[in-house]
């Protein structure tokens, strides 16, 4: 075999790190030449990339669509939100929280850290009860799972300060530290790709059965991965409060649990490249969109589409790419550059090439 | 064929079992019986036939002896102990591996990442699963189509990363479901001629479901056939082709027209 370790680390690493700085390359292109609103609007959709990068962790891999997501982003914020909002105004507002939380204000990197645990401990606990249904029947009940938070943080006043704003979080994230997130969402997603419990779980989405007969525990590597995801969405959570300054609950509820799914599936459900396309794809359009309500000035005209439309089209734009273009936009493949196709088929291309067109 | 593959790794536990059996059998679904008290025995290096009529009951069989079917009387034994309260998973864990009918490949995972799954299922690491998942393809004369993806793969060769999937680390034993099925006669030669050579490399007692007769009588050591649930005949593919009520029950003319064919091959 010519087709060492290292070759295969190689062609399994370089379209990773073509990703990475093609992300990279935009984000500085729009905070260094942008003006501050286009670097708000890019810092936010990094902070997106994470939560996609984090689904597309269980759902490319497992085949199950969670609905329950954005539920773990909530329950990271608001952990965030305890842990570095200003102290004066947690005693007067949030009288429910334990003292180390209420009298002191934790820096970034704690915040990030608690939130993101706090988020994996709890879909560890709720991951090994529903994990066990069947695919669309756990579908349904992590949707159950983010109607649960939301009503739960919506109505502990004492701890959430209920349906109103927690404010004066330090809002220390911008586009720069939110890159540096996203690049590391992406390298943990390929990684657990790439890694045997990746491998088994993607085993069990194209055939559970089989996946069983080669010693395969479906519950263990599917919890395995709805752990780490809700970990990196919990990620997203925590730098989003710390984006904006403020959290309250329904920032995490419907809205934001539709539009992500829309990134991964326009972008392509089953694969790490699929999720970031699909972000900035979805970003541009609803950009767009976004110029086109405010009013475009035609001579003495100002053309302007009706309030709400953005999401008409995304919702149209969805319907079309899964009538479509069922994989999304990257076909649920990954990025493969030219030139470093598979040296082994390279090695034996007129036998199989031959083989498989005498069979077809 | 090349070198024969690894079968043992540090971590994995090699099964000492001996036998496989089936213990007084039934399965029922609903008032429906799908198979009834059925007895039958596999042995380390022996071939044993499993034939029948469609809806005989063979893979309901076969899903009770790989724990995807729970026995609804009577009971499993593996080595002698009981398996009750198996799953699937800790059947595989212990040495007992199967194909299915269809295939069932993975089919968004490359060929070689189709056998990889069972190692890194028995708790290998990738690279090692990865090592010698192309040890058993080479085996199976596979090597050069490691990197396609499954699913685009021809029949005949879906067939042959199943069994590469289940002769991961040697199992102690091994059932195919109609590994046969639609292949023409020089692929099913080749076919044949893996199965005898599969008890004798990995030291595994092996059960063969399939309805090409000359396979089966070429193959086969003992044979058990069933018909409506139940066992009408269990005996050497000599025997068997003797067997006045399997030719009537199951074969009909047809059958017998197979089976002298058969006899003229030996």
């Amino acid at each position: 075999m010519t087709d060492t370790a290292q070759r295969r680390f190689l062609r399994a690493a370089l379209p990773v790190l073509a990703l990475l700085l093609g992300v990279t390359a935009i984000t500085a292109l729009v905070a260094l030449l942008g003006n501050d609103e286009m670097a708000l609007t890019v810092t936010e959709a990094l902070v997106r990339l994470i939560v996609v990068v984090g689904l597309s962790v269980f759902i490319g891999n497992s085949g199950v669509v969670s609905f329950g997501h954005i539920g773990f982003m909530c329950i990271a914020a608001y952990a965030a939100a305890w842990a570095t909002c200003n102290p004066m105004w947690k005693q007067l507002m949030l009288t429910g929280l334990p003292v180390f939380l209420q009298q002191a204000q934790y820096p970034f990197w704690v915040a990030v850290a608690g939130g993101a645990v706090l988020a994996a401990a709890v879909a560890l606990v709720f991951g090994a009860v529903i994990l066990r249904l069947s695919g669309i029947a756990a579908s349904i009940a992590t949707f159950a799972f983010l109607a649960i938070v939301n009503n739960v943080y919506s109505n502990w006043d004492s701890v959430t300060a209920g349906v109103s704003s927690i404010i004066g979080i330090p809002t220390v994230v911008g586009p720069w530290t939110a890159l540096a997130f996203a690049l590391g969402a992406i390298v943990l997603a390929f990684w657990f790709k790439g890694s045997r419990f990746g491998l088994m779980l993607r085993a069990t989405r194209d055939d559970p059965v089989a996946s069983r007969a080669s010693g395969v525990s479906i519950v263990r590597v599917r919890l395995a991965a709805f752990v780490l995801s809700a970990f990196i969405v919990g990620i997203g959570g925590t730098l989003y409060v710390q984006f904006l300054g403020v959290a309250t609950v329904d920032m995490f509820y419907l809205q934001l649990t539709f539009i992500t799914l829309a990134m991964l599936i326009i972008g392509g459900m089953g694969s790490v490249t699929g999720a970031i396309v699909g972000v900035f794809a979805v970003t541009v359009f609803v950009e767009f969109f976004r110029f086109l309500e405010s009013g475009v000035p035609m001579g003495d005209l100002v053309l302007a589409l009706p309030e709400g439309s953005q999401e008409i089209a995304l919702g149209i734009g969805m319907a079309l790419i899964l009538i479509f273009r069922p994989k999304g936009l990257t076909g649920s493949r990954e990025l493969k550059l030219p030139g470093l196709g598979s040296s082994r088929r390279a090695m034996a291309p007129a036998l199989t090439t031959t083989e498989a067109a005498a069979r077809s | 064929m090349t070198r024969r593959p690894t079968m043992t790794a540090t971590g994995v536990e090699q099964s000492q079992a001996a036998s496989l059996a089936a213990q007084g059998v039934s399965v029922r679904f609903g008032g429906l019986t799908a198979i009834g008290d059925v007895t039958l025995g596999l042995e380390r290096e022996k071939i044993l036939g499993l034939i029948g009529p469609n809806g005989a009951g063979k893979t309901t069989l076969v899903n009770c002896l790989t724990g995807f079917q729970r026995p609804t009387e009577g009971s499993i034994l593996l080595g002698g102990q009981d398996t009750a309260g198996w799953s699937a998973e800790r059947f595989r864990h212990q040495g007992v591996a199967r194909t299915f009918q269809a295939g069932r490949l993975f089919k968004d995972l490359t060929v070689v990442e189709n056998v990889e799954v069972t190692g890194t299922g028995m708790g290998l690491g990738r690279r090692q699963a990865h090592h010698l998942a192309m040890e058993l393809l080479a085996w199976l004369g596979m090597a050069d189509k490691a990197d396609i993806v499954a699913g685009t793969l021809p029949y005949t060769d879906e067939r042959r990363v199943g069994i590469a999937r289940a002769l991961f680390l040697g199992p102690a034993f091994l059932l195919l479901d109609e590994p046969a099925a639609g292949m023409a006669d020089a692929e099913c030669d080749e076919l044949s001629q893996i199965v005898l050579d599969i008890p004798k490399t990995f030291t595994c007692g092996v059960l063969l479901i399939e309805h090409n007769m000359r396979m089966v009588m070429g193959t086969c050591d003992f044979i058990h056939v069933l018909d409506s649930g139940r066992t009408i005949a269990e005996g050497t593919p000599a025997e068997i082709q003797r067997n006045k009520k399997v030719l009537a029950a199951y074969l009909g003319g047809e059958g017998e027209k197979q089976l002298e064919m058969a006899e003229g091959h030996h």
